[in-house]
């Protein structure tokens, strides 16, 4: 411990709060300080020093104009008193950096957001070890503590109702995708080689011309290329050295609420992993696997390290095996498969590496991604069977709403699919979007604010069902622009309305949302990550608070799900519900998929 | 291109006001910035012409993903 006193002194007209809370640390740890007021000279500060014989003087400073020569100054005033060699020089403040304190001659620097941590290391002569046990991260199961309860007995008996109706129907049925799924599952446990080379020509027997040609003839899709065993490698070392530095942040400050996920899909699955650390190192809870639109509309998958110079990276076991290999332990990771022809295997190959989640929606599926009715119902019973056997949740998204579906049928579809879930044993998780709704741009009941009808949905789900939720997708879509203070700023927004609704978790976009040019860059994943930990930071415990228009919505959104249930219902088959528009019409903007139309088949 | 950029993980965007007399000539004072840096995959990112000149933010491509990236061949 020092003998001798340290003394505090601002070398600023005004400013001395950084002095304060320093000089309350080292008071608690035992050292005698002594604090000048601001306004003080130089040299009075060093004749003080003197007097009081200190060994170590740490001045602060806020203003930055000619902060370089105050401080040089300063050093060569305690240089001509005699005392440089005996007394430890440190700077601080907003304006201070380390690497300009020891140009100028001092012991050390200190700029924002030092610890008062990092100066008793400096007063004690030892190296500063950062506490990181702060910052280990565990990793969230959303739907602890939901009992998917009703609170709307009306809607429970309808919903009953449509799933029975849907599981009638889907009985006997089967796809090419729930076939190439069971005998990818054979693949999958099987260690005979000969035996697989047997099951992939079953597989091959499912699937279009372009895989048969990939495994057959190695012909590489446009566009796509193999990986080599030297990139492979670099990779490894990459990430083992990144991972050695890492330390994780956590974006929330008072709430463990709502968890943070962004979205990634470079095309290549390495640079997916480069983007994914940096992500992870910038406080993102969860990473959610974008796949190509073309993989989507492929009957079969393709396989080992490929990657893909458009957006989406391709699914393949081996692609997705590396990316979970070098995910941080407390990073919740989802594999889509809410679209396309291959969403039973998708959830298998998820499940089977031990993907946290995943995503399925028949009607968002069928009505917004392109994906015939009658094939994505099917192939979506088998993907949540899938899932219920891993244990892997799944959300429920709503995007059919970007194509100017009304949110309250988007909602029915989502309750429909919900249902359907729990009653095959799944865990399924709500996703309304927080958007610039199309269907409120055509009425105008957003152009006050953002707030009130996102707010709204919440509120209408909450008055439906106790189940988690997790706005997407990402949050704030069509409110960003190109300008990433603009994109930024509205990311963060939207994220501290979910905050104050206490929803459990959300997407968000990078700065780059608006921007088509190109591929999305780290630097703007880090934009909305810092803005999002920003506004998390402003609010605490308080909040947004919508105005009373959000419960008028709320109800009328109820009502509404209400009604297009019963419409479900007075149509009689869930599936012709979706061909006819009660879940979403042509005049709102949703068109039936026509991807793997007419190829159902009864067993 | 300077040996640096090797350590880029994957694009510059450069952020700055240009004095200018229209948008277009913005746009191609910005490209030109980066293509002069020895970047030749440009695109402007954002650009507003108000007032003197253009807030612009233009961006320069140094690995599109599927490149073989300099930073996982380097040491660190």
């Amino acid at each position: 411990m020092q003998q001798k006193p340290i003394l505090l002194a601002p070398l600023d007209p005004v400013h001395d709060i950084g002095l304060k809370i320093m000089k309350r640390s080292l008071d608690d740890a035992g050292f005698e300080t002594i604090l000048l007021p601001p306004d003080y000279k130089a040299g009075e500060i060093i004749n003080t020093a003197m007097e009081n014989d200190v060994d170590t003087i740490l001045i602060s400073r806020t203003l930055g104009y000619g902060v370089a020569d105050l401080l040089a100054n300063f050093v060569d005033l305690a240089e001509a008193a005699g005392i440089r060699d005996k007394v430890k020089l440190a700077i601080g403040g907003m304006a201070v950096r380390p690497e300009l304190a020891a140009e100028l001659g001092f012991d050390a620097g200190f700029g924002p957001g030092t610890k008062p941590e990092e100066l008793l290391a400096f007063i004690e002569n030892r190296e500063y070890v950062p506490d990181k046990s702060n910052a280990v991260k565990e990793k969230s199961n959303l739907t602890e503590g939901y009992t998917y309860q009703y609170k709307h007995q009306g809607m429970e008996r309808m919903l009953d109702q449509i799933v029975e109706l849907i599981m009638n129907w889907a009985e006997g049925k089967t796809s090419p995708a729930v076939k190439r799924a069971a005998i990818r599952e054979k693949m999958l446990i099987n260690p005979v080689e000969a035996e697989n080379l047997d099951l992939l020509n079953q597989y091959l027997e499912h699937s279009d011309e372009m895989v048969r040609d990939f495994y057959n003839d190695r012909k590489i899709p446009d566009k796509c290329r193999p990986l080599g065993q030297d990139e492979i490698d670099s990779l490894e070392r990459y990430v083992e050295g990144t991972k050695e530095r890492m330390s994780e942040q956590k974006l929330q400050h008072v709430k463990d609420n709502p968890v943070v996920f962004v979205q990634y899909g470079t095309g290549c699955p390495f640079m997916d992993i480069a983007h994914i650390k940096t992500s992870e190192a910038w406080g993102a809870d969860g990473a959610v696997h974008f796949d190509p639109s073309w993989g989507a509309r492929t009957e079969g998958f393709l396989s080992g390290y490929l990657t893909h110079e458009q957006d989406g990276s391709i699914i393949t076991l081996e692609n997705l095996a590396q990316i979970k290999k070098h995910l941080q332990p407390s990073t919740i990771w989802q594999v889509r498969a809410h679209r396309g022809l291959n969403t039973p295997e998708t959830v298998l190959l998820a499940g089977h590496l031990g993907a946290d989640m995943t995503k399925i929606n028949i009607v968002y599926g069928s009505l917004g991604a392109g994906t015939d009715p009658e094939r994505m119902t099917v192939d979506a019973i088998a993907a949540i069977k899938y899932a219920a056997k891993f244990e892997m949740p799944f959300d429920i998204v709503t995007n059919e709403e970007l194509c100017g579906v009304p949110a309250h049928k988007a909602f029915a579809g989502m309750l429909i699919v919900n249902h359907l879930a729990r009653r095959l044993g799944a865990s399924p998780v709500l996703q309304p979007l927080f958007c610039y709704s199309p269907e409120m741009m055509i009425s105008g009941g957003m152009d006050d604010n953002y707030i009130d009808f996102n707010a709204a949905k919440i509120m209408a789900l909450r008055q439906v069902i106790n189940a988690p939720i997790w706005p997407g997708a990402p949050i704030g879509f069509l409110t960003q622009d190109e300008d990433r203070v603009q994109s930024s700023m509205t990311t963060a927004l939207h994220a501290s309305l979910a905050a104050s609704l206490n929803v459990d978790a959300i997407s968000i976009a990078s700065s780059d949302e608006a921007y088509s040019g190109g591929p999305i860059i780290v630097p703007s994943r880090i934009d909305t990550l810092r803005a999002t930990k920003e506004a998390f930071r402003f609010f605490g415990s308080a909040g947004i608070q919508p105005t009373v228009k959000a419960e008028e919505m709320a109800s009328t959104l109820v009502s509404e799900i209400e009604q297009v249930l019963q419409n479900v219902l007075d149509k009689g088959c869930f599936v012709q519900a979706l061909y006819d528009g009660i879940l979403g019409s042509k005049e709102d903007g949703a068109y039936p998929g026509r991807s793997g139309h007419g190829t159902i088949t009864v067993e | 291109m300077s040996t640096v950029f090797k350590n880029v993980m994957d694009a510059i965007d450069i952020e700055t006001f240009l004095v200018c007399s229209s948008e277009s000539e913005g746009k191609e004072l910005a490209i030109r910035m980066v293509k002069d840096m020895g970047i030749q995959d440009a695109d402007i990112v954002f650009i507003q012409y108000q007032g003197p000149g253009a807030r612009v933010r233009v961006r320069g491509y140094v690995y599109k993903p599927g490149a073989s990236y300099g930073w996982l061949n380097n040491k660190m």
